[in-house]
């Protein structure tokens, strides 16, 4: 058998992406947001905070579930504290009571065990 | 060699001595030079003398910067309500620090290593590396061009085995020499405490090799008593330690001091109970069982929960065993196939357009689209043994021809355990990743992607 390569690469802070995985409350029971108005209230909170700029900071909605209102959102590693101070700082949702929590902040989109331990 | 010793030597005053000007006198006084010689500057000496802080070197340490003005730190709000499950009150961790403006666009340290090697390499690590990661929640394995479990792998699947779930169970219970005796030193025994944050709970874990890890709060740890180190990821005020036993220690017998000493920290001085996950892997050898050992306690044996799924029409990336990195238009690297394959155990869109407002994450090119793909997940606590049978078979799938290049075998490790590989110090910081994927590729190549977070050593 020919000699097997072997290399190693260790990649530090290379993530290009940041995932947020997060939960909207709005504990007044009324009206849940589609899919298309929890961005557009992502960026309103982008906006308030950080202004055009901000606005403009690239965020995917990958996952979301009106159920529940939670999803995963995506952003460049240079744009998440951005997102993450914007999220904190949002308090009303069409003049309704509402808060953003953020469950977990990762660098590579795995599977939160939040999720896997609900047993 | 020198004439004077460096220490004590203030290397501000030396420069200001030396300077044109010649020392300056503090506001406020005269000085009188009446019957002073004038001196000459001293010239700076070039140590390179035993004895001195230059060392053998000869580096001149009095050239050394003056310090610069004082930083000031803005408070920011940044992670205000960052929490789990709800934030606020009790539940909230510990907040991120003031920050820089300049630090605005930092994310927090990560790392991602990345290998490639040859499965049946007589020294190739990649059973070590499953083995030197004690704790696993989630194991994945996704296979392209199969609609179905393989044979291969329908007897391994079955004999996954179970785990067990001890409620409010006392932490000496482990420590006792029947449980050392007949679990520990026979076989390979793991025990991790459920539903326990690493960063605000107390949290203990027993590694296969015998070794008891206990991570406590300060309270804690000054009531047991016991010797520990301070937790490297507690910042300035040391507020988390870290307790060792080697359960299988020579000088660990019953009539010991030190087993005496730590029993007693652990029933009487401070007694902590858990609730347990626990397995047990058996070299062949009989004797008693956890359910049986434990039956005095609520113990409850679970079995690991498995979801099977077809993925149709999927978009896959285009890889070369032999090229980490990828070539444009040829191959996807490493980072853009880790970031596609966690996409894909979350049921993500892969099929966004640029223009889409709510998402433009695609798969990577170059990519094939593939007409079926198996997803199989196993939820629960998985020993390291059972994934390296795993590993193996997956190995043995390409042993008949295969319309798939390349399949994948993806472990999560717990966010909240103490440790992730070996014995390293695992924080969960913002989100506790230890989790490391295999891609197998038909000549058995294989890449190994090792991912952990900021509160994290590198993997091994």
């Amino acid at each position: 058998m020919a000699a097997a390569a072997f290399e190693r690469r260790v990649l530090r802070r290379a993530a290009e992406h940041h995932y947020l995985r997060v939960r909207l409350e709005l504990p007044d029971g009324g009206a849940r947001p589609n899919a298309a108005q929890f961005k557009q209230l992502v960026v309103t909170a982008l906006r308030e905070l950080h202004g055009e700029v901000g606005a403009a900071l690239p965020v995917d909605v990958l996952t979301y579930e009106e159920k529940s209102l939670s999803a995963i959102l995506r952003v460049i590693s240079s744009g998440l504290v951005k997102l993450w101070s914007a999220l904190t700082l949002l308090g009303f949702y069409q003049n309704r009571r509402c808060a953003f929590r953020v469950l977990q902040v990762k660098p590579y989109i795995s599977v939160s065990t939040c999720v896997i331990w609900q047993q | 060699m020198h004439t004077q010793p460096l220490r004590g030597r203030c290397p501000i005053r030396a420069e200001v001595a030396q300077s044109p000007q010649g020392p300056r006198a503090p506001s406020g006084h005269r000085r009188w030079t009446g019957h002073r010689r004038q001196r000459p500057p001293r010239p700076r000496r070039r140590h390179s003398g035993s004895g001195c802080a230059a060392g053998a070197g000869g580096r001149d340490l009095t050239a050394r910067p003056l310090p610069g003005p004082p930083r000031r730190v803005w408070q920011l709000p940044v992670g205000g309500g960052g929490g789990r499950g709800g934030g606020g009150g009790g539940g909230v961790r510990r907040a991120g620090s003031g920050m820089q403006p300049a630090q605005l666009g930092r994310a927090p340290r990560h790392l991602l290593v990345c290998e490639r090697g040859h499965a049946r390499h007589p020294r190739s690590r990649h059973a070590a590396h499953v083995r030197d990661h004690a704790y696993s929640c989630r194991v994945s394995f996704l296979i392209p061009e199969c609609g179905l479990l393989p044979e291969v792998l329908k007897s391994t699947i079955a004999d996954i085995g179970d785990y067990y779930l001890v409620r409010s169970l006392p932490i000496h219970e482990l420590v006792a020499h029947e449980f050392i005796d007949a679990f520990v030193k026979k076989g390979s025994c793991y025990a991790l405490t459920y539903k326990t944050k690493i960063d605000q709970d107390n949290t203990a874990a027993l590694l296969p090799n015998g070794k008891l890890i206990l991570s406590v709060d300060k309270d804690t740890y000054e009531e047991l008593g016991l010797q520990g180190r301070p937790s490297r990821y507690s910042g300035k005020k040391v507020m988390r330690y870290i307790i060792t036993i080697d359960l299988t220690d020579a000088g660990f017998h019953p009539e010991s001091k030190k087993h005496n000493r730590v029993l007693w920290a652990l029933k009487e001085k401070k007694p902590l109970e858990f609730d347990f996950l626990m397995a047990w892997y058996n070299t062949g050898a009989e004797g008693s069982t956890l359910m049986s050992y434990f039956s005095k306690h609520q113990i409850q044996a679970l079995r690991p929960k498995i979801t099977f799924s077809t993925l149709r029409d999927l978009p896959c990336p285009v890889l070369q065993s032999n090229d980490l990195q990828g070539k444009p238009e040829e191959s996807c690297s490493t980072e853009e196939l880790f970031e596609w394959l966690g996409a894909v155990l979350n049921q993500v869109s892969l099929d966004n357009k640029s223009s889409s407002f709510l998402s433009t994450y695609c798969c990577p090119e170059p990519n094939t689209v593939v007409e079926k793909a198996f997803l199989c997940t196993i939820t629960g606590f998985i020993i390291p043994e059972k994934i390296i049978q795993l590993l193996e078979q997956l190995c043995c799938y390409f042993g008949e021809p295969k319309l798939a290049y390349w399949l994948t075998l993806t472990v999560h490790g717990f966010a909240d355990s103490p440790v992730s590989w070996r014995e390293s110090e695992h924080g969960f910081h913002k989100g506790g990743e230890n989790l490391y994927n295999f891609v197998i590729f038909r000549n058995l190549d294989y890449w190994l992607q090792m991912a952990v977070g900021a509160h994290d050593d590198c993997p091994p």
